[in-house]
């Protein structure tokens, strides 16, 4: 009788093990919608269960407990997923070992915040499109949530194309008579008034100031388009007026160039600050120039690095994607000129022979902080009043991974490198 | 001594003789390579046709031909570079060629380096002071290579050159559109468009990028007076692009109606017809048909009987066929008569019409014709007369009996009579779907519904379908469905959400009860009950996992969580 309930149970757990124990989330061209696995993996974390980020596998895979509940989920969102059991497990891990290849534990959904102004669409945004439509939560905030040091709470910090120089994009050049730019105009003005600033010049720098004590106490910071710039500019200029005359009331300094402090930034040092108020520049950071005519750079195509991902984790997260080379897109700031790059940079991407890049990350402090140039992967000549992006027609958009795969890196539990 | 002269004359007119032969047998010869190398360059022997080519090029080395063919088959050979000293040689020949300097331009830009390009163009425009060719043609290198910049300061050099920037419209709006300056770029494209009509084509092809927020602006350049055929061609153009083709013709029914404006409107018309505007594409063609064109009004009949404008259609038929000698009436205009005058209910003018023209159509055109009164009695609620229109012509009208069969509900006589293959409209595939599923043979509900359907009646479609579900149990999902689009279409959401519900409720299997459920969850969505529609969608997700529907199901599904942006 005995013998016969060991046996039993000997029979029962060899059929639990039969059963598939994981599911694979492909992301190479199996995959069927790359946006959204995003959002299966985020969710699962958020709901406590612990996954795996299969660095270089299949396009950089995820591997997530198999349960009802997630296979339901990975229905619903038309995620494609494989059932992987034990043995198949045994051969992906053995594969993992021998490549290029790294599977990091997944352990914490990161809480996430965007910084966006409140009289903003959230379709201006490719960031917020992107966790939108992968079903990842996030909380806005602005000006006064920064400054009252709501930052604190986050993991992770998005910057889209704010103006931290405060010339709000100095589309006062061509839209000073535009309502929205008027409304735009008095908000901040207001928000700086509020605070005490006099102008919005002087409120953005204390803004792009908490910032960066947010990254150097060790939060994540993913920014891309003219905040990439803006906020390096507003932090080297802490002490000089970079500002035109129509936002400040007083013209740049005309020693500007000379009196920037770069040992302020994250990722630029010493770029020149465009010295008229009326072209549409912030400095010669920008490789592409895309709103000043005659400096204007065509747009081509930028590469991935391949990193080690058993030595090199961090990047290789960053770069996961299941193609190599992405057409490029512009923005405000659409790239970032090599002569202006840091030598700690870490280079994500590049354009081969080019001047600029167009992705990099670095740590300062406790913290890192990646750049992405550009306003949408899939609106390369994106302009205002264009209509916004509908990515349920892009959901394999590999240029929309670069920016997901920032909001899944810091979920990922890091792992002592191996010296 | 005069002897001496004689022969000395003599001789002179010998050798001028012989040279004006050998010119000729050079002129000969070098034909005669053209000709072989353009027919080597044919059979892709490359080699061979560029020394072809170049025989050709030795007695004239400016000749256009042969150096538009070297042109290519060194192109095919990876060898352009080999381009240049033939372009030299041509060019010391004849140094003012515009031709010949553009192809000397693009050799350059596709093998040399941009200081290269900069030096052609400078000896161009020093070969040729005043033309603005070389600024043109530099301008549009510059503008493919994207240098925006560079192309706008050539282009104000050429200005500068000319003493006007007029003939520069073409390469300016390219360029201003390039920089997304879009109400320059229009203002550009108006001039260029007056100068050279057929540019009106690269205009509305530039412009048509240009954001909603700009796009006033660029309606204003374009529509500025004075009222220029171009110019309102381009923005009708857009206007189409755009989606709204009533703003298209609005931009041209105001032009005199002349013969320009005539074409003008036809053409719109026609691009009106592709995107299915019946209503501005019958507008536009009854304007061009002002000036006597019948052939035009029958054609804005018919457009306008697409665009389910019946009582349109008569008129302009009716004007049609009294233009028109009765054979060619009889083919173009009154079959559209007869149908219109069957949509609208006036059975007996559409039977008229049509023995008016009878003897001057073929059997084709009467049988149609006769089809039509048929279907015009039904309409009118009349199937006696229907069936004795189809029996008095004797002729074979196909499935016409079938359908009169359908409405009295005599499913088995319908069943041999309807071609389901000939199905066509929505009421045609409904009522082939529901005779190919149903074994019943008759069945009166049903056979009521699909004559107030013919008879425009949703309302008592829509209610006898529903019970005809009950009559025909093998059919139910199907005519339960077809009873909720009916009720969905008339605005009934309420009527047609309880339709699907037993639908996906009680027929689950049933090939209707996904379609069903994704029209439920949008009936859903349109309430503002958009908790109820996403359990809706993700039960048909889940449920449904191979349906074609599933695209649809997810988009909804994110619309409804508003992870998407509202369609515009």
């Amino acid at each position: 009788m005995r013998r016969a309930a060991l046996l039993a149970a000997a029979l029962g757990a060899a059929a639990a093990v039969a059963h598939a124990q994981r599911l694979l989330v492909p992301m190479d061209d199996a995959q069927t919608d790359h946006l959204k696995a995003y959002g299966l993996t985020y969710n699962a974390l958020k709901d406590g269960a612990k996954g795996e980020w299969l660095l270089n596998y299949r396009g950089g895979s995820f591997l997530l407990p198999d349960t009802p509940e997630l296979r339901r989920r990975a229905a619903l969102l038309g995620v494609a997923v494989v059932a992987t059991d034990d043995a198949a497990l045994a051969a992906i891990r053995g594969e993992i070992a021998s490549s290029n290849m790294e599977s990091v534990p997944l352990e914490r959904a990161p809480r996430v915040a965007i910084y966006i102004a409140p009289y903003s669409s959230p379709w201006d945004d490719a960031v917020t499109m992107a966790l939108r439509y992968a079903g990842i939560p996030y909380d806005t905030v602005w000006d006064d949530a920064v400054l009252r040091g709501d930052l604190s709470k986050y993991d992770w910090l998005h910057l889209f194309h704010e103006d931290f120089t405060g010339q709000l994009g100095k589309f006062y050049i061509a839209y000073r008579g535009a309502p929205w730019f008027a409304e735009q105009e008095r908000a901040n003005l207001a928000e700086a008034r509020a605070h005490g600033f006099p102008d919005i010049p002087a409120l953005k720098k204390a803004v792009a100031e908490r910032i960066r004590e947010y990254v150097e106490r060790g939060g994540f910071l993913f920014a891309m388009c003219g905040a990439t710039e803006t906020l390096d500019l507003a932090l080297a200029a802490h002490d000089v007026d970079i500002a035109a005359s129509y936002a400040d009331g007083t013209p740049i300094d005309p020693d500007a160039d000379a009196r920037l402090d770069w040992s302020r930034t994250l990722a630029f040092r010493d770029a020149h600050i465009e010295p008229s108020e009326m072209v549409s520049s912030m400095s010669d950071i920008d490789g592409h120039q895309a709103n000043v005519p005659g400096r204007r750079q065509p747009l081509g195509s930028f590469t991935l690095f391949a990193f080690s991902a058993k030595f090199d984790p961090v990047a290789s997260m960053l770069v996961q994607d299941h193609r190599t080379v992405i057409p490029d897109f512009y923005g405000v700031t659409t790239s970032f000129s090599r002569k202006t790059l840091k030598p700690s940079d870490v280079i994500l991407a590049e354009e081969p022979g080019a001047p600029w890049v167009k992705y990099i990350h670095g740590d300062y402090g406790k913290g890192s902080w990646t750049f992405l140039g550009g306003h949408d992967p899939e609106d390369p000549q994106h302009a205002i009043g264009n209509p916004p992006t509908d990515l349920s027609l892009h959901p394999n958009s590999p240029g929309y991974r670069l920016i997901l795969n920032n909001v899944l890196f810091p979920a990922a539990k890091r792992k002592p490198l191996k010296t | 001594m005069r002897a001496r002269r004689n022969a000395l004359a003599t001789l002179l007119a010998l050798a001028s003789a012989l040279a004006a032969a050998a010119g000729a047998a050079r002129a000969q010869d070098t034909a005669q390579a053209y000709v072989r190398a353009q027919h080597l360059e044919e059979l892709e022997q490359w080699r061979a046709a560029a020394d072809a080519y170049r025989e050709a090029l030795a007695s004239d080395p400016a000749s256009l031909g042969p150096l538009l063919g070297l042109e290519r088959v060194y192109d095919q050979l990876g060898v352009r570079d080999s381009m240049l000293p033939v372009l030299d040689r041509a060019l010391a020949a004849d140094p003012r060629n515009a031709a010949i300097r553009g192809i000397q331009l693009r050799t350059i830009s596709a093998v040399g380096t941009r200081a290269q390009e900069r030096a052609a163009f400078d000896d161009w425009r020093q070969a040729a002071p005043g033309d603005p060719a070389p600024y043109r043609a530099y301008a549009r290198l510059l503008l493919a290579q994207g240098d925006v910049g560079a192309a706008d300061t050539v282009l104000r050099q050429g200005a500068a050159s000319a003493g006007s920037s007029s003939g520069f419209a073409y390469e300016t709006a390219m360029l201003r559109a390039s920089m997304g300056l879009w109400p320059l770029a229009a203002q550009s494209w108006r001039q260029a468009v007056i100068d050279r009509p057929y540019f009106a084509q690269a205009a509305a092809f530039s412009l048509m990028p240009a954001p909603t927020a700009q796009r006033a602006a660029v309606r204003d350049a374009l529509a500025a007076p004075p009222m220029r055929a171009g110019p309102r061609s381009v923005l009708a153009q857009l206007e189409l692009s755009w989606g709204d083709a009533r703003a298209g013709w609005s931009a041209l029914r105001d032009l005199p109606p002349d013969s320009e404006s005539v074409a003008v409107w036809t053409e719109f018309a026609q691009r009106a017809e592709g995107i299915e505007a019946w209503s501005t594409a019958r507008d536009a063609l009854a304007a061009a048909a002002r000036g006597g064109a019948a052939d035009l009004l029958a054609r804005a009949a018919r457009d306008a009987l697409r665009g389910g404008d019946a009582r349109g259609a008569d008129s302009l038929a009716t004007v049609a066929c009294a233009r028109l000698d009765s054979t060619t009436a009889a083919e173009i205009a009154a079959p559209v008569r007869v149908e219109a005058l069957s949509a609208l209910g006036r059975a007996a003018d559409a039977e008229r019409v049509a023995a008016a023209y009878a003897p001057y159509a073929d059997a084709d055109q009467r049988n149609a014709m006769t089809r039509l009164v048929a279907w015009a009695w039904v309409r009118a609620g009349d199937l006696t007369r229907a069936r004795a229109a189809l029996e008095a012509s004797g002729a074979d009208v196909g499935d016409a009996a079938g359908w009169l069969a359908l409405y009295d509900g005599d499913l088995a006589a319908a069943r041999k009579r309807i071609t389901p293959e000939r199905a066509r409209t929505p009421d045609e595939l409904s009522a082939a779907a529901f005779l190919g599923r149903t074994t019943r043979d008759t069945s009166r509900a049903a056979g009521h519904a699909f004559l107030f359907l013919a008879r425009g009646d949703s309302t008592g479609a829509a209610r006898e379908f529903a019970r005809a579900a009950d009559e025909c149990p093998d059919a139910a999902p199907l005519l339960l469905a077809l009873a909720a689009r009916l009720d969905a279409v008339r605005g009934d959401d309420a009527s047609a959400m309880a339709l699907w519900k037993r639908v996906v409720e009680q027929y689950a299997s049933a090939p209707e009860a996904a379609v069903s459920e994704l029209e439920w969850a949008r009936a859903l969505r349109r309430a503002h009950r958009d908790a109820e529609a996403i359990t809706r969608l993700e039960h048909l997700i889940l449920t449904y996992p191979d349906s074609a529907l599933l695209p649809q199901a997810r988009r909804e599904l994110d619309a409804a969580r508003n992870a998407l942006p509202a369609a515009s």
